[in-house]
């Protein structure tokens, strides 16, 4: 009996901690000496992804107060704390009062700059066939498969990051885009896109939309480059050109934003 | 070494299309393994011979693909144009090379915090059209990925999974159709089967499996109740296709709740039911229930094995099935008629079939408030896990388990996303847990030709092969190769894990590979040179 009732009361604890996490839940660290050491969590461990200042980078932008993924206190806190799962955003492992400092930092830039491309998305949609990005580029099933899907690829990347993958390409390059050379021992060669590797194979699709998979013992040579096979639109594209463009890959958003 | 490599770059470049036809035609591809069964015909049966009863013994590990995840694997892997394609539970998807294990890309379905199912977060598989890849998700979607690179296609909402509907069964793919069932008979769904568009996802048609009142089968179920909105009859196993009469044939589950029928009473059409639809509108050509008003939750399950052959001097489309219930059937295809039926395992609830196949149950077998010991157990004499029919031996070969239930009668009412099943039997006696087989009949006489004891009660299914071999497995980790014809032992090999999938076959550059999920992974097992 007394490990019974030990039990319930065990039990409505965990109950009371359920109902306090609740979407009201709101930061207890807001004080400027939280968002100061927020800002040191943050430029150590999140800005690799959302960039020094926050505003996006391989990870969106912070800085617009827009958050796909739930956008209360508890939602922030969870995200960061758990990852996010089915995108590249990690956990972070620290007690919740250093997580609500990094909470504290991130609002108070949500008053910041609201980084959005003044061109005109339809034109961008126009120039984005134009210039035969859908050989290698897909949107919402249409287009090649090589490159990156793009169908959501306004909510995955900041504006910032899209304008550095348009003009410069090989800034940053995804290991899945590494680009594999192989050549068998009757001199057959193939090349591709890298999606895994270990000592003694290497899986790959080709650049006829082919998955392969080779034994390295069987290659007379291969070779991995972590270049990007697309290529630079920065002299290709006028200022107004390529704000269109990005425009228009900005809005390649789900209809509506998803919370956990 | 030179042959191998031109033929890897052969294989590499075949065009990566799998067509209906295609699986229509499985038969002149052994080295595939295109949908849930091997076929459409539900045999997982192969014509490849390089494994065989006498040379079994070679077999060894060829690689191992180790999954993150503590859910219990069942997915059957399919094998085409060079990349395997496998489910990780919950829902998520991987494509590997089948030579080496070795991943090209994996689809990560992320799912709300709380999913109702009954029985685990697993799921059985994908189905593969074009250059696509589907499966149903626990959060009750079904999704379309690049065949390629495991891009998002489409994503449709196949039911609400906050009222306790979810995917775990394999898809099937039917001319340009995804044929998709759903789980929930412990949740009081209202069961259906859809078809959709391939290309598009957009739905084509839904068959519901309880009929709304006027419709026809309506009159088995009370008047003036919603007993029917929440009577079960999901459609969890994949069915098979008969290409020639254009017919999608599918067992449906349990009617809810699963064992107090007070609620339900009338046969409950057409929960249990082996159903027949056309392939095109979905509309019901004819229907045969194993378990008329079932309180056992003896779910039909199974599937369906479709055979022509000769049946009393003339040549006849048959349908074999073992039935959860502890009977083995053969039906008519054309009709639904019941041909023959004979228990295939220890029964102690009904005196046998009619003439027209309905059991004829024995008094004081249904479920009480006291408790009624009867075999079949609650997970039945066989389960989900998939038979074999070979056509080289002519033997229906299956999973079987010898087991009795204690099963309880109790109240309960229905509440959206709860459990509605009328109190919970004792499914397994600690003293007296049962033990399992594995089982050769002749399906046109119910005769017991050979059998291989197992100790426990096994959850794999089973696989034939013209090498003569029936591959199966067990809950204590062991997957085994029997001979055909006499149920001897060729060979075994303990995995470390559970095993509660079917085994497949097929080729990789040129060689012979046998594929089970056990444990937390995929195994795959070669000769030996």
């Amino acid at each position: 009996m007394g490990r019974l009732l030990f039990l319930r009361s065990v039990l409505f604890s965990c109950a009371a901690v359920l109902l306090a996490a609740d979407e009201k839940m709101a930061n207890p660290r807001v004080s400027p000496a939280d968002v100061s050491a927020g800002a040191a969590t943050f430029r150590s461990h999140c800005a690799p992804c959302h960039g020094i200042a926050a505003e996006g980078g391989r990870g969106p932008n912070l800085t617009t107060g827009i958050f796909y993924h739930g956008a209360t206190d508890a939602d922030l806190l969870a995200n960061i704390s758990d990852g996010i799962v089915g995108t590249e955003m990690p956990g972070l492992f620290y007690s919740e009062d250093r997580v609500w400092q990094v909470v504290a930092y991130i609002r108070s830039l949500n008053a910041g700059s609201h980084a959005a491309s003044s061109g005109n998305p339809d034109a961008g949609k126009a120039l984005f066939r134009a210039k035969g990005c859908p050989q290698c580029h897909r949107v919402a099933g249409e287009g090649g498969r090589l490159g990156p899907d793009l169908t959501n690829i306004g909510q995955m990347r900041s504006l910032e990051h899209l304008r550095q993958a348009v003009t410069d390409p090989n800034a940053d390059v995804r290991p899945r885009y590494w680009v594999v050379s192989v050549k068998n021992k009757n001199g057959y060669d193939s090349t591709g896109f890298l999606m895994n590797e270990d000592t003694y194979t290497i899986q790959f699709i080709d650049m006829n939309e082919q998955l392969r998979s080779v034994r390295k013992s069987e290659l007379a040579a291969y070779r991995i480059d972590k270049v990007s096979k697309m290529p630079s639109f920065r002299d290709t594209l006028n200022s107004a050109e390529l704000g269109d463009l990005l425009a228009y890959l900005s809005s390649l958003r789900p209809e509506t934003g998803s919370s956990r | 070494m030179i042959k191998r490599t031109l033929l890897l770059f052969v294989v590499a470049t075949m065009s990566a299309q799998v067509t209906s036809q295609r699986i229509s035609n499985s038969d002149r591809e052994p080295g595939a393994w295109m949908t849930y069964s091997g076929s459409y015909r539900g045999w997982r049966y192969s014509a490849l011979d390089q494994i065989t009863r006498e040379n079994a013994k070679r077999l060894r590990v060829k690689w191992v693909y180790q999954m993150p995840t503590t859910n219990v694997i069942e997915t059957t892997p399919l094998v085409a144009d060079g990349v395997m394609y496998v489910t990780e539970p919950p829902s998520n998807v991987v494509a590997l090379d089948p030579a080496t294990g070795r991943q090209f890309w994996r689809y990560h379905r992320e799912l709300p915090a709380k999913i109702n199912v009954c029985c685990g977060q697993v799921n059985r598989g994908v189905a593969l059209l074009g250059d696509q890849v589907f499966v149903g998700t626990v959060d009750a979607h079904l999704v379309s990925l690049d065949a390629k690179t495991g891009a998002v296609l489409w994503d449709v909402a196949v039911a609400d999974h906050k009222t306790g509907h979810s995917i775990t069964v394999a898809p099937l793919a039917v001319k340009d159709m995804i044929v998709c069932g759903i789980s929930g008979g412990e949740y009081g769904i209202r069961g259906f089967l859809d078809a959709y568009d391939a290309k598009t996802g957009k739905r084509r048609w839904r068959f519901w499996t309880i009929p709304e009142p006027g419709q026809p089968g309506s009159e088995t179920w009370p008047k003036g109740t919603a007993a029917w909105k929440t009577g079960g009859a999901p459609t969890w196993v994949t069915g098979s296709y008969d290409a020639e009469q254009n017919l999608i044939i599918w067992g449906t589950g349990n009617p809810s709740p699963d064992w107090n029928g007070d609620s339900r009473p009338g046969d409950n059409l057409y929960s249990d039911s082996a159903i027949a639809l056309d392939a095109d509108t979905g509309a019901l050509k004819w229907h045969f229930q194993f378990v008329p008003h079932d309180v056992h939750d003896w779910d039909a399950v199974q599937v369906p094995v479709l055979v022509d052959d000769e049946w009393q001097g003339t040549r006849r489309k048959l349908i074999y099935w073992a039935h959860r219930n502890g009977f083995a059937y053969v039906l008519d295809r054309e009709t639904g008629k019941f041909l023959r039926g004979g228990a295939f395992a220890t029964q102690t609830w009904a005196k046998g079939l009619d003439v027209n196949g309905k059991p004829i149950a024995l008094p004081n077998t249904d479920p009480s408030a006291e408790g009624t010991y009867i075999y079949p157990g609650v997970q039945g004499a066989t389960n989900w896990y998939s038979p074999s029919y070979s056509p080289q031996t002519k033997l229906f070969y299956l999973a079987a388990w010898e087991n009795k239930s204690v099963y309880r009668k109790g109240e309960q009412k229905y509440s959206p996303g709860n459990r509605y099943i009328g109190s919970v039997p004792l499914i397994d006696l600690p003293d007296d847990p049962g033990t399992g087989a594995i089982r050769a009949l002749n399906p046109k006489t119910g005769e017991r030709v050979w059998e291989y004891k197992l100790l426990t009660k096994p959850w794999a299914g089973v696989l034939s092969t013209a090498g003569k071999l029936v591959f199966g497995g067990s809950d204590e980790g062991y997957f085994f190769a029997l001979d055909a014809e006499t149920g001897k032992e060729a060979w075994r090999m303990n995995t470390g894990g559970i095993i509660r999938a079917n085994p497949v076959t097929y080729l990789s550059e040129g060689k012979q590979i046998v594929a089970i999920a056990a444990g937390s992974g995929i195994f795959a097992f070669e000769l030996t040179p």
